[in-house]
């Protein structure tokens, strides 16, 4: 939990002093810390000597450059009428920039385009500032009054939020960050916004953006759309809930996934994505949807960031994971590489969001723990390999002619009287205890009836072999049973062992904590817990 | 994210660096009223790196005026900003990029301009331009409507009354879109 002590220190700062009651913990932010910033500033010497010049903490130019921009020379990106544009490291915009550099004694051109001359003019403003207001310069929590005049903004959540991303870059090098929000003597910051409708610990910020699903079974949510919003975390949800946008997402993650933000109801249709769905897109998966506007049976989740992005912070990837296990368990999606898609993978034409290097096996692994099961596939590539392992004998041939298999493939056999070449897939158990068991295949009039699923321990006992009817009810997941399962690795093998003249597919096994709300059902799985003894 | 060859952004990024000695001669350019373009209906585009942290460009207004043998769209961006762009007649519907909805403009043809890395938006969530759909009712040009400002992306499609030829002017902080007027 170290991580989550500079957000936390700079959410109760001010309320250190409250006479009545503590302040209450802000779940989200207890929860999902954002790390601090670890890399150093490009910038550092001329932060020090400015801070030296003008009587500034070095560390606070720092950490206003920080949150400015990242600690990137911007050049007037940000204008609008009424708004000047911002330059610079710190962003300096109009009558500041103006002031700054007339404080510094540096021209407002160079501290357009010089990062020194733009951190002196930042610098110089911030000192004037401080003696305007009389602080004690040398408490850096005194500067809070100063960094929100600096930073121009007015709605007090918004003030914390930019206190708090200051915060974050102090805590590389400042023992002690504690820029509080501002708050009134005795009044405890706003904790950070949760209990949205659809996931608790998000925000609700309610986008005007959306309308009705459809009331057929083309409006049913099935599939999950990740976006990269191709900006910063504010910037993407104040636009989405602005009319005007005419765009929203269900979901938008801040970039180190300390908050997420819910705009619009899951039930409710948001606007994420413009295509017609094309099931050649997505492994000619639910081919019945084709034509259909995508909006209607998409839950659409932005984050912050670009996908143009050498990486993802893993705090964000942890922080979506846990939002998608949330949505997929309520909306009974399987957690795969059908249901949990890219934005630019089904929408080619003019997208590539969230981007070539969105982690996409790491994360629906991440989804899938977060959710309490482990998935085996067929294939080690689709694998996580510390908990899930395939053998499959090179007898079983590859295919994946027939759609809805899970990971990449799966493979099949003929069944045979005297074979003895089962396919087996193996799953850890980290601690003993009760597991559900599913398997899913791919179907066909070919395929057995009375396809044969051996479970055994880690103890290398046979707990049971159950069967399923393998002509139907592909793509989906088949109770295979529930038993008791000893620490270490446990195993599913299914057999090809049975009179010739059919076919077995060996496609993938899952395993739950506890057993799952709803199995898809009805197609063949011939068995329950009362399993029968391995004939 | 517009998909693009690798040539195609190294070409743009070469290209890409509008400085200010252009500047001051790119604002001389609209003067020239040069009727006699010959344009073209076919897709025209250069295409910039979207890296991460590149800021998008920033929209600052659109405006549509009519020249001497053409109607002139003129795309002013903020500072010295300069984001990749496409401009293409439509062959299907045009569509909102977030709800997915068919877009309706005046006139019998679309022609779309696309603008990335850009938006028209700030950090807070205001438009920028405010003005969202113009209908200048000029000859060429019946309507200037926004389609998409989502993602890094800017779209306007521009309804005409006949699939006319057109030509696109890279300024420095603007672009021109210009179409010819029918006979």
């Amino acid at each position: 939990m170290s991580k989550a002590a500079p957000a936390l220190l700079v959410l109760f700062a001010a309320c250190r002093p409250a006479p009545v009651a503590p302040c209450p913990a802000g779940q989200l932010v207890a929860q999902v810390a954002p790390p601090p910033v670890s890399r150093p500033s490009p910038f550092d010497s001329a932060f020090r000597a400015a801070g030296a010049e003008f009587h500034v903490p070095a560390e606070l130019l720092e950490g206003l450059g920080w949150a400015e921009t990242r600690w990137q020379m911007v050049q007037g990106t940000e204008e609008f009428p009424g708004r000047a544009p911002a330059f610079g490291v710190m962003a300096l915009r109009g009558a500041a920039l103006e002031r700054g550099a007339a404080l510094a004694g540096v021209p407002a051109e160079a501290t357009r385009r010089d990062p020194v001359a733009n951190i002196r003019a930042a610098a110089a403003l911030l000192d004037l500032y401080a003696r305007e207001a009389g602080i004690d310069r040398t408490r850096i929590e005194a500067w809070s009054a100063v960094v929100s005049r600096y930073s121009g903004i007015e709605l007090p959540d918004a003030r914390a939020a930019y206190a708090r991303q200051v915060d974050r870059a102090l805590a590389r090098t400042a023992a002690s960050p504690g820029l509080a929000p501002p708050a009134a003597p005795g009044a405890c910051p706003p904790p950070p916004a949760t209990g949205a409708p659809d996931y608790a610990p998000a925000a609700w910020r309610s986008s005007p953006n959306f309308d009705q699903r459809a009331a057929d079974s083309t409006g049913v949510i099935h599939l999950v759309i990740i976006h990269t919003c191709e900006s910063n975390y504010a910037s993407c949800w104040s636009w989405l809930v602005n009319p005007v946008s005419q765009a929203s997402a269900h979901y938008v993650v801040s970039e180190e996934g300390s908050e997420i933000s819910q705009l619009v109801l899951e039930r409710n249709r948001a606007w994420h994505i413009a295509a017609l769905y094309d099931c050649t897109l997505n492994r000619r998966h639910d081919c019945r949807l084709n034509g259909v506007q995508s909006n209607h049976f998409t839950v659409g989740i932005e984050h912050a960031g670009f996908a143009s992005q050498d990486s993802f912070p893993d705090a964000q990837l942890e922080a979506s994971a846990a939002l998608v296990c949330d949505v997929t368990r309520d909306r009974d999606i399987p957690r795969d590489w059908q249901h949990i898609v890219g934005h630019g993978q089904l929408q080619p034409a003019n997208r590539t969001d969230p981007g070539p290097h969105w982690p996409w096996i790491a994360y629906v692994h991440r989804v899938q723990a977060l959710c309490g099961e482990i998935v085996v596939d067929d294939s080690a590539q689709f694998n996580d390999t510390a908990v899930a392992g395939a053998a499959v004998p090179t007898t079983w041939a590859a295919s994946d002619t027939t759609p809805d298999f899970y990971g990449g493939a799966y493979r099949w056999a003929p069944t045979q009287p005297d074979a003895t070449d089962g396919a087996v897939f193996s799953f850890r158990v980290a601690t003993a205890g009760l597991r559900t068991v599913e398997a899913r295949w791919t179907s066909g009039s070919n395929r057995s009836p009375l396809a044969a699923y051996a479970v055994v321990t880690a103890a290398g006992d046979t707990a049971a072999t159950t069967t399923v009817d393998q002509r139907t009810g592909g793509g989906s997941w088949h109770l295979l049973g529930t038993w008791t399962f000893p620490a270490g690795w446990n195993r599913v093998v299914l057999r090809r062992r049975a009179p010739s003249g059919a076919v077995v597919v060996a496609d993938a096994v899952r395993v739950s904590a506890t057993r799952p709300a709803s199995s898809s059902g009805g197609a063949g799985a011939s068995t329950s817990a009362s399993n029968r003894p391995t004939p | 994210m517009l998909r693009r060859s690798v040539s195609l952004a190294l070409a743009a990024l070469g290209a890409a660096c509008p400085g200010k000695e252009e500047r001051s001669s790119a604002r001389e350019a609209p003067r020239v009223q040069d009727s006699t373009f010959a344009g073209t209906t076919a897709p025209v585009q250069r295409l910039r790196s979207t890296r991460a942290g590149v800021p998008a460009a920033m929209l600052r207004s659109v405006t549509a005026a009519p020249g001497r043998g053409y109607d002139r769209v003129v795309f002013e961006l903020a500072g010295d900003s300069a984001p990749g762009y496409r401009v293409e007649y439509a062959a299907g519907p045009v569509r909102s990029c977030g709800s997915g909805d068919v877009v309706s403009v005046a006139g019998s043809e679309r022609l779309v301009i696309h603008l990335e890395p850009a938006r028209a938006h700030d950090d807070q969530g205001n438009p920028s331009p405010r003005q969202r759909d113009l209908v200048p009712g000029l000859p060429a040009v019946r309507e200037v409507k926004l389609v998409c400002d989502f993602e890094g992306q800017v779209e306007w499609v521009l309804g005409l009354p006949a699939k006319q030829p057109y030509r696109v002017t890279e300024l420095a902080g603007s672009l021109l879109l210009d179409v010819k007027q029918g006979p």
